[in-house]
C-alpha cells in the first residue's frame, strides 16, 4: 500500500479515531491514504499523533485535533480549519460518536450515499422510507464559495420513522452539507419540534482508495430514548447502506457523468461530483481506461 | 477489463434461476446478472445498474421488470429503464439502459455470449428434448486444468469429447452427459451437467452421477 500523492487529499483534516478509542496513556496505530500513523492519548482530552515510516519507527509529528466526537490529523497542509458544528456545544443535546464502521469501497461512495433521499424507501424501507412514498421533491444546491462547502436545501422526504425519537410517520425537512471531500453532515427536523434540527456527521477516514472507516457522530435533541437505543437506530441503518456500498461497481467514484446516468434528485450527487472534480481529485476517483 | 470472446457459455442450469429471482454470476472476470421475470425464460445482463453502478443481482423481480436494490430503477426486457420511483411522474430518457447479453436456455443449461457482435453457433449437442438436469459444480482451477481432468477422469468407461470450446459430451453406454464449462476467473472454473438416455430419468441414477461429478472435482483438485 503506497501512500497517496494527491495533494487535494493529502490537505485534508481527516478522522483518524475517536477518543475513547484508547486509555489516556494510550496508543493505537491506523493508516491513513496509506500511511501508517500511531494516535497517542497523552492526557484526558490531549493527543498526538506520529507517521510511522517504513520500518514501524515513528516519524514525523502531526498536527492533532479533537472534536465533535473524533480525533483529526492531516498529512499535509491543510487548506482550511475543521468546520464549525455549532450544535456539538448546545447543552441540551445528546452528543455520541457511535464508533466506527468499517466499509470496503472509496470515501466518495459512502459520502454520496448519505447525501442521498432516493433510496430511503428501498434501502431503509420502513424507517427512513416507505416503499408507496418514493418521490423525491425538487431541492436546491449550493457551492458556497465562502467557505467552499457543497449544500442541498429545501429537501423533505416522507419518512415512517426519522429517528429514534419519532412516534409517527412525518414529512423530514433536510439541509445537507459537504464540509470536505471526507466529511459531510445533515440537519433533519426533530419530530413534533419543527424548530430545531437533529445534527448526524459522517467522518470518513480513508486507509486506501477502496477501503474506509466511516465516524457517525450526532448532536441530537432526544430528551427520552436511552443513548444505546440512539446509537442502534443509526447503526441499523449504516449496516443496511454498507451492503449497498460495498457492491457498487466500480467501488472507486466515476466523475465523468457518461459513466453513472443521474436524474433530478441526483442533484446533490452531480454537485459533489463536480466539485471533486473541479479540484482535480485523483485519490478515490475512476478513470476510465483509455481503449 | 475482463475479456468477452464471442462464445456461448453455460452459466447455470434452467432450475437454478428460479421465476422472479436475479443472481449473480462470474464468466471470465465479467459479472453478470442471471434473472428471471415470473414466467419467461432467464436473462443476463451486466451485473451493474447504470445509475450508480450497484449490482443488479441483488435487485428484485416486480411486474415483468427487474428493479434495482438501491434507488429501485425498473428495467424492462431489453434493458431500458421504464421507472424511476424518485420520479413517478418522468418518462425515462431512452438513453438509460442496462447492459444486455444474449442468453439462450437449451439442454436445461443457460447460456450466455457477452461478445458485442456474437456469431458463434451454440454447442451443439443435438435435439433439446429430454435432458435431465444434474448439478453444478465448481472447480478451483483453471479452464485448461479442469479440461484435462475431464479427459483423464474415470467416466465409468465412457469417453469425452469436446464440443466447442465452452462443452464437453460423455458417452457412457446408453447415456450422454453434457457438461457446459464456466470460466469463472483465473482459478475458478464452473461445470453445469445435464444428462439423457439411459437411467437419466431415474432419481437415484441422476444422484450417482452428482456423486461422480464431486469426485471429479476432487480428483481435478487435488492436481497441483
Amino acid at each position: 500500500m503506497a501512500v497517496t500523492t494527491d495533494r487535494a487529499a493529502l490537505n485534508e483534516w481527516i478522522a483518524c479515531g475517536w477518543p475513547e478509542k484508547v486509555v489516556p496513556g494510550g496508543k493505537y496505530r491506523t493508516v491513513l491514504l496509506g500511511q501508517e500513523i500511531e494516535v497517542r492519548r497523552t492526557g484526558v482530552s490531549s493527543f498526538e499523533v506520529f507517521e510511522c515510516d517504513g520500518h514501524g519507527e515513528l516519524s514525523r509529528s502531526l498536527p492533532v485535533q479533537a472534536k465533535y466526537c473524533c480525533i483529526f490529523t492531516t498529512l499535509g497542509e491543510p487548506i482550511r480549519p475543521l468546520p464549525k458544528i455549532p450544535e456539538f456545544d448546545e447543552a441540551d443535546r445528546r452528543i455520541t460518536g457511535c464508533g466506527s464502521v468499517g466499509v470496503h469501497t472509496s470515501p466518495f461512495r459512502i459520502i454520496e450515499n448519505f447525501l442521498d433521499m432516493a433510496h430511503f424507501s428501498f434501502v431503509h424501507t420502513d424507517i427512513l422510507g416507505a416503499p408507496e412514498r418514493t418521490e423525491v421533491l425538487a431541492y436546491k444546491t449550493e457551492h458556497r464559495k465562502d467557505v467552499d462547502e457543497i449544500w442541498a436545501i429545501d429537501c423533505q422526504f416522507y419518512q415512517p420513522a426519522a429517528s429514534k425519537a419519532s412516534k409517527g410517520g412525518q414529512m423530514t425537512h433536510y439541509a445537507y452539507r459537504v464540509m470536505s471531500p471526507f466529511s459531510v453532515m445533515l440537519y433533519k427536523n426533530v419530530f413534533d419540534d419543527p424548530t430545531r434540527n437533529d445534527a448526524i456527521c459522517l467522518f470518513v477516514q480513508p486507509i486506501d482508495e477502496t477501503e474506509c472507516l466511516a465516524y457517525m457522530p450526532l448532536a441530537i435533541v432526544d430528551r427520552e430514548s436511552a443513548l444505546t437505543s440512539i446509537i442502534d437506530f443509526q447503526q441499523t441503518i449504516f449496516a443496511q447502506d454498507r451492503v449497498i456500498l460495498e457492491n457498487q461497481r466500480p467501488a472507486l467514484l466515476p466523475l465523468d457523468p457518461t459513466i453513472e446516468l443521474p436524474t433530478r434528485a441526483d442533484a446533490s450527487s452531480i454537485a459533489f461530483r463536480r466539485w471533486l472534480k473541479a479540484k482535480n481529485f485523483q485519490f478515490g476517483v475512476y478513470e476510465k481506461k483509455a481503449a | 477489463m475482463a475479456e468477452r470472446p464471442d462464445r456461448w457459455i453455460g452459466v447455470a442450469l434452467d432450475r437454478q434461476i428460479k421465476p422472479g429471482s436475479s443472481n449473480p454470476a462470474i464468466v471470465g472476470g465479467n459479472a453478470i446478472a442471471v434473472w428471471r421475470a415470473e414466467k419467461g425464460p432467464a436473462n443476463v445482463w451486466e451485473d451493474r445498474c447504470p445509475h450508480r453502478g450497484m449490482r443488479l443481482s441483488f435487485g428484485f423481480v416486480r411486474d415483468g421488470m427487474l428493479r434495482c436494490i438501491y434507488h429501485g430503477w425498473g428495467y424492462e426486457l431489453g434493458g431500458h429503464c421504464a421507472s424511476i420511483p424518485a420520479h413517478p411522474d418522468l418518462a425515462p430518457p431512452k438513453t438509460i439502459c442496462a447492459n444486455v447479453y444474449r442468453s439462450e436456455e437449451r439442454y436445461g443449461i443457460i447460456w450466455t455470449n457477452l461478445s458485442e457482435s456474437p456469431n458463434a453457433p451454440l454447442p451443439d449437442a443435438g435435439p433439446d428434448q429430454g435432458w435431465q438436469s444434474i448439478r453444478s459444480v465448481y472447480v478451483a482451477r483453471q479452464v485448461a486444468a479442469v479440461k484435462g481432468g475431464l479427459a483423464s477422469f474415470d467416466w465409468g468407461g465412457g469417453r469425452v469429447e469436446e464440443i466447442g470450446e465452452g462443452a464437453a459430451l460423455v458417452n457412457a453406454g446408453g447415456l450422454s452427459l453434457l457438461i457446459a464449462i464456466q470460466p469463472v476467473d483465473e482459478s475458478k472454473t464452473g461445470l453445469h451437467v445435464v444428462a439423457k438416455g439411459e437411467g437419466a430419468k431415474d432419481a437415484k441414477a441422476r444422484l450417482a452421477w452428482a456423486s461422480r461429478l464431486e469426485r471429479l472435482r476432487g480428483s481435478i483438485e487435488a492436481q497441483s
